[in-house]
């Protein structure tokens, strides 16, 4: 088989394992606005970590190239809420501001996978004896960010299913992209700081212009506080032992 | 210089800043809200900032008790506002109401600063430039945290000295907490990781807690994640080029 084709078929397998963290929502039904908060905290605990993490590595290949990458991020996202705000956004049951929150999520989320993608593709490049460990560790990696966006779909009323599919959806630019930055190892190296930079700006963003101010208006604030805080150290903690 | 002075000198140095958040009072005698939420957005992105530095150190490091000091962190702050019965305090009340509120609200301020004093003296024990770093990050902050505390004590007949001074003294225990921990983490460096920990989680517990909760019900979300965002990424930024 070609290379770039097991590259694919690796990052297809990661971009799968997104879809395990709709699971835990499958027992969950209460869609109360203070389910809606704790799973908004959970959600930004699990970013902010994602965050951290990733501009920890991405600081080791250029601090400038990842502030460049967060900049456009940032304004990405404000460009995508002004664009969002002006249409009457319907997404399943939900319309209006939770529709529009539930949309961004995705958008934020799925634009994240690209410098995923280009991360697993670039690290093939060093020899597919790794491959195998990447491949777990991305995948493993992925399953709280479906649980991001589970938490975020779920308590607005996607079902199970849907909070899978769609937390897949949010992975596939990882195969897409994989297999370009396999092929051109070089060239996409040198990118990956920007990229990098841009998930984690558009991550920390989303965090703290959607998912924070909604949390605080529907509970107190020291259940938010304890959710995001220990959610983000078991992140920060899952992701270096994976 | 004796590196226990050097910690005393930038830990005394980051308290004293906070006598320049009233300087906004002397020209004027009220803030409006949305500045109050600037300053709040400001404090929190800087404390971030920090914590991002402390975590990014603690990663090299033993981990597993990172995380742990890390939730201990978490649940010491969360305890210290339940048991002194403030965790549901509204932390930026500029109205005339009981004056037991201003009590309050300084106390709640000492052990925020507690915890910052833990910070900068597990830092100054990884090295003393990154403790310098930290301390100054720290210190600036110290600023805009110290306005908001002048507009709540001014509001309510407090003199803009005293409410100065009174927002330094309740930062001392900022000096108090970093020559300890500094002096005790130096005579049992095995206690680095857990120490290291606890200072991130007790900093991103506080930010969650006390900073950005009020932050939004002064000015817009877009104007308080721009603000944070921009203060946390000149943090982080700084860090990572000083290496």
């Amino acid at each position: 088989m070609h290379p770039a084709l097991v590259v694919f078929g690796y990052g297809l397998i990661t971009a799968l394992a997104t879809g395990l963290g709709a699971l835990p929502f499958a027992f969950l039904r209460s869609v109360s606005p203070k389910a809606v908060a704790c799973a908004n905290a959970i959600a930004a605990g699990l970013m902010l970590g994602a965050s951290f993490g990733l501009v920890a590595e991405s600081t080791q290949h250029g601090a400038w190239q990842t502030i460049v990458g967060a900049t456009v991020g940032v304004v990405s996202i404000l460009i995508a809420q002004r664009v969002l705000g002006r249409h009457d956004v319907e997404f399943g049951r939900a319309r209006g501001a939770g529709a529009q929150r539930m949309l961004l999520m995705i958008v934020v989320m799925t634009a994240h996978s690209f410098s995923e993608g280009v991360a697993v593709g670039v690290s093939f490049g060093g020899g597919a004896t790794l491959a195998v460990v990447i491949t777990a560790a991305i995948a493993v990696h992925n399953i709280p960010e479906g649980l991001a966006i589970s938490a975020v779909l779920r308590p607005r009323g996607t079902s199970v299913l849907g909070c899978a599919g769609w937390s897949i959806f949010s992975s596939l630019p990882q195969p897409l992209m994989a297999v370009p930055a396999f092929l051109l190892v070089e060239a996409f190296s040198a990118v990956l700081p920007y990229g990098i930079g841009f998930a984690a700006g558009a991550m920390v963003f989303m965090v703290l212009v959607e998912l924070l101010p909604e949390a605080y208006g529907h509970a107190r604030k020291p259940v938010v506080a304890l959710q995001v805080s220990l959610t983000l150290i078991a992140m920060v903690l899952f992701q270096q032992y994976l | 210089m004796d590196p226990t002075l050097t910690v005393l000198l930038y830990s005394s140095l980051a308290a004293g800043t906070a006598a320049l958040g009233a300087f906004p009072f002397v020209f004027r005698e009220r803030l409006p809200i949305t500045q109050i939420g600037w300053a709040n957005a400001l404090a929190a992105g800087m404390m971030l900032g920090a914590s991002y530095s402390l975590l990014v150190t603690g990663l090299d490091r033993q981990v597993v008790r990172g995380a742990v000091g890390a939730a201990l962190g978490i649940l010491f702050v969360y305890w210290t506002h339940a048991a002194s019965k403030t965790e549901d305090l509204d932390l930026n009340r500029l109205d005339e109401s009981e004056p037991v509120y201003g009590y309050q609200v300084l106390l709640v301020n000492t052990l925020h600063s507690a915890a910052e004093g833990i910070a900068i003296g597990v830092a100054m024990i990884v090295s003393i430039p990154f403790g310098v770093f930290v301390a100054g990050a720290i210190a600036v902050h110290n600023i805009p945290e110290a306005t908001i505390l002048c507009a709540i004590l001014t509001g309510r007949g407090v003199r803009v000295r005293d409410a100065g001074g009174l927002a330094v003294a309740a930062n001392v225990s900022q000096v108090l907490l970093a020559v300890v921990t500094f002096t005790v983490i130096s005579a049992a460096p095995s206690m680095l990781p857990w120490a290291l920990g606890f200072a991130v989680g007790a900093l991103i517990y506080l930010v969650m807690s006390e900073l950005l909760p009020e932050s939004y019900q002064q000015a817009g979300s877009t104007t308080i994640a721009l603000v944070t965002l921009a203060a946390m990424g000149v943090v982080a930024l700084l860090q990572g080029v000083g290496g």
